[in-house]
């Protein structure tokens, strides 16, 4: 008789499994680490739905995957655009617009010069940055119905936007799903969905920019995009000593020399906006233009929260963040609202 | 089984009788606020259990089923709440699955029969109270629920079995 | 009324006990199952570390009884140092070098990665209460 009661009570346990667990899955594309997690009964197709999204972003919007549509405009200077890439190309010059050139997606023929997160970084000579100045701004793209052109010579690169846009479209598709939770953490671009595990917000932390392993601040948030930018973590020491962060500026052509270590770009999710695209770009932005600069931009916006830490010693951030922020202690910084 | 039961008056009318008595049970279990031990609405010691085996043993499977049920609907109606259906549905009926089994082994008595229906009433609440709630957390609470049925499980069988040595000198309804 | 129903066994019986162990064991089961892997989980720093988007070890840092270096071979070679305090890429030869920019990591939710050997290392457990769920930047 036993024996017929000992199956039964292992079928109850069994049970136990209709319960939802947090499902997670970490990829490696768009040159950076993915790291995605989501809670709820739809969890696990979500994470393959996202895997697909960033897999078909990546093919359309890598500068080397020959195929890509950014490839192609840069080798040939015209190309038709694939939905997605039209729309985010579209986006890319209204925020180089919105912020006066800080952000430029015709950056990239620099990029490639100085290739500060390439295989091989140098210091170019004033004479090579000069020559590739004029190829840098937005009017040299073209945009018409579905297909666009480059002036001679100007080469574009998304990466600065892509991985924010990424962050859209996964947003979108969690709010689609039947999620309860989740965030999607793409290389600095942050999306945090619903509650976390506990039931609560989500406990964002900013890095610090100086202590590994510290935190600059907290936040704790929901449904929201948070993307940092700074130049302390991909950089190359050249031979004589001097540090080149990878951020450049757009004016320049040269790593932006900023009085800023990192900031953080806070925006809500919006089903008709692209928040993650645009966090992604205004904190590249911001990074470039310094902290009086970036003061001024978000006091004339107000579109938009942001958190700064400055080279010397202080976080700035917006009143709006208030009742989600958290100093943290031991951070060794000054901590000031921003007031318009 | 009883399937060929004849369904005298004498018969129907026990039923009803244990039916009430098991509703009564389940309301006088209100007053052992188990909910203050184990935070879960709906769960309850399973005093009601005892109406069960005794109708197992004394009118058989079928008929106890039918006052399990009753009892479970008639509850949820008296309290209005669906959600407690659910509980003492699936409590109810594990811990009759169990109890209808094990019954039949000649080598347990009364009370292991009892703590094994005890167990499965509190499993069945708490598979209810994963289902309702729609995650495992509750799942923590079944150890301790488990070892109060050890408990509630020899109590239910304590009083079966004072019942049973009562009923001889009792002619109910065997006729 | 025709109940084929025999009457119960009123005294306890040898195998009542047997069926109070099986319900006594069960809630240990129970139990177990439900609060070990958290006992475990809150207890240890535990660093996972993977290669591509495969886990290759995971190691216990809190019963580390001496630093310990990992040679890890992914797309590119890294000198992982473990020690009960956390972790450390001190060498790679990776072109950017940004996990070793990225230095020490001692809290859970941290994780150092490296992009051209396709390398994470990635803290787990130990319950850090304001512990971040996720750290930007």
């Amino acid at each position: 008789m036993m024996k017929k009661l000992l199956p039964l009570l292992l079928c109850l346990l069994l049970l136990t499994g209709c319960a939802p667990k947090p499902e997670s899955l970490d990829i490696f594309a768009m040159d950076t680490y993915m790291s995605l997690v989501a809670v709820g009964d739809e969890a696990f197709d979500a994470l393959q739905k996202s895997a697909n999204i960033v897999n078909s972003l990546e093919q359309a919007m890598s500068r080397t995957i020959d195929s890509s549509d950014v490839a192609q405009l840069n080798a040939t200077g015209s190309a038709a655009l694939r939905y997605d890439t039209a729309v985010l190309l579209e986006e890319a010059i209204a925020l180089s617009e919105a912020t006066l050139g800080s952000f430029d997606v015709t950056i990239a023929p620099l990029v490639a010069l100085w290739n500060i997160s390439g295989d091989n970084p140098r210091v170019p000579a004033q004479e090579e940055i000069d020559a590739l100045l004029p190829l840098v701004g937005s009017e040299h793209i073209h945009l018409s119905d579905g297909s666009a052109s480059l002036d001679e010579g100007c080469a574009i690169d998304l990466g600065g936007i892509a991985k924010g846009f990424a962050s859209d479209r996964i947003a979108q598709l969690y709010h689609e799903s039947d999620l309860s939770g989740g965030f999607v953490s793409l290389g600095g671009n942050v999306y945090v969905h619903g509650e976390n595990t506990d039931g609560e917000k989500w406990n964002v932390a900013i890095q610090h920019p100086e202590v590994s392993g510290g935190y600059a601040c907290m936040l704790s948030l929901t449904d929201a995009f948070v993307v940092t930018s700074g130049g302390y973590q991909r950089f190359f020491t050249a031979e004589d000593g001097t540090v080149y962060q990878h951020i450049l500026d757009p004016a320049t052509g040269a790593p932006a020399a900023s009085d800023l270590l990192s900031v953080s770009i806070i925006l809500p999710y919006d089903a008709d906006k692209l928040h993650g695209a645009m966090a992604d770009a205004y904190s590249t932005a911001l990074y470039v233009m310094g902290e009086a600069a970036a003061c001024d931009f978000w006091a004339g916006q107000q579109n938009f929260d942001m958190v700064l830490v400055t080279r010397d010693g202080r976080v700035l951030y917006t009143p709006n963040l208030i009742d989600h922020f958290t100093e943290v202690e031991d951070s060794g910084y000054d901590y000031q609202v921003l007031t318009a | 089984m009883t399937s060929m039961q004849k369904w005298t008056t004498k018969h129907l009318t026990l039923c009803a009788v244990l039916t009430a008595l098991a509703l009564a049970l389940s309301t006088l279990e209100n007053l052992f606020p188990v909910t203050l031990l184990i935070p879960l609405p709906g769960v309850k010691l399973g005093l009601a259990n005892i109406v069960t085996l005794f109708a197992l043993y004394y009118l058989g499977t079928g008929s106890a089923f039918m006052i399990l049920i009753a009892r479970c609907l008639l509850g949820a109606l008296f309290a209005g709440n669906a959600s407690a259906l659910l509980f003492s549905l699936l409590g109810g009926v594990l811990a009759m699955a169990i109890m209808a089994l094990l019954r039949r082994c000649r080598k347990l008595s009364v009370y292991g029969v009892s703590i094994a229906g005890a167990a499965g009433h509190n499993i069945g609440q708490i598979c209810a109270a994963m289902i309702t709630l729609g995650n495992t957390m509750v799942l923590g609470y079944l150890p301790f629920l488990l070892l109060v049925s050890l408990f509630s499980g020899a109590l239910t069988g304590f009083v079966v079995a004072l019942l049973f040595r009562a009923m001889e000198h009792v002619k109910l309804s065997r006729t | 009324m025709t109940t084929k129903c025999s009457p119960p066994e009123l005294r306890p019986k040898k195998l009542d006990i047997l069926v109070a162990a099986v319900v006594l064991v069960l809630a240990v089961v129970v139990a177990v199952g439900f609060y070990g892997p958290k006992l475990g989980q809150s207890d240890h720093l535990t660093a996972v570390i993977s290669v591509g988007e495969e886990v290759i070890e995971r190691v216990d840092l809190a019963t580390l009884k001496e630093d310990k270096l990992l040679t890890v071979e992914g797309e590119c070679t890294l000198n992982v140092l473990l020690s009960n305090s956390g972790a450390e890429v001190i060498l790679s030869d990776c072109p950017t070098q940004d996990c070793v920019h990225t230095g020490h990591i001692s809290r859970a939710g941290q994780s150092i990665v490296c992009l051209p050997g396709q390398v994470v290392i990635h803290l787990e457990g130990a319950s850090d209460e304001g512990a971040p769920d996720i750290v930007v930047g």
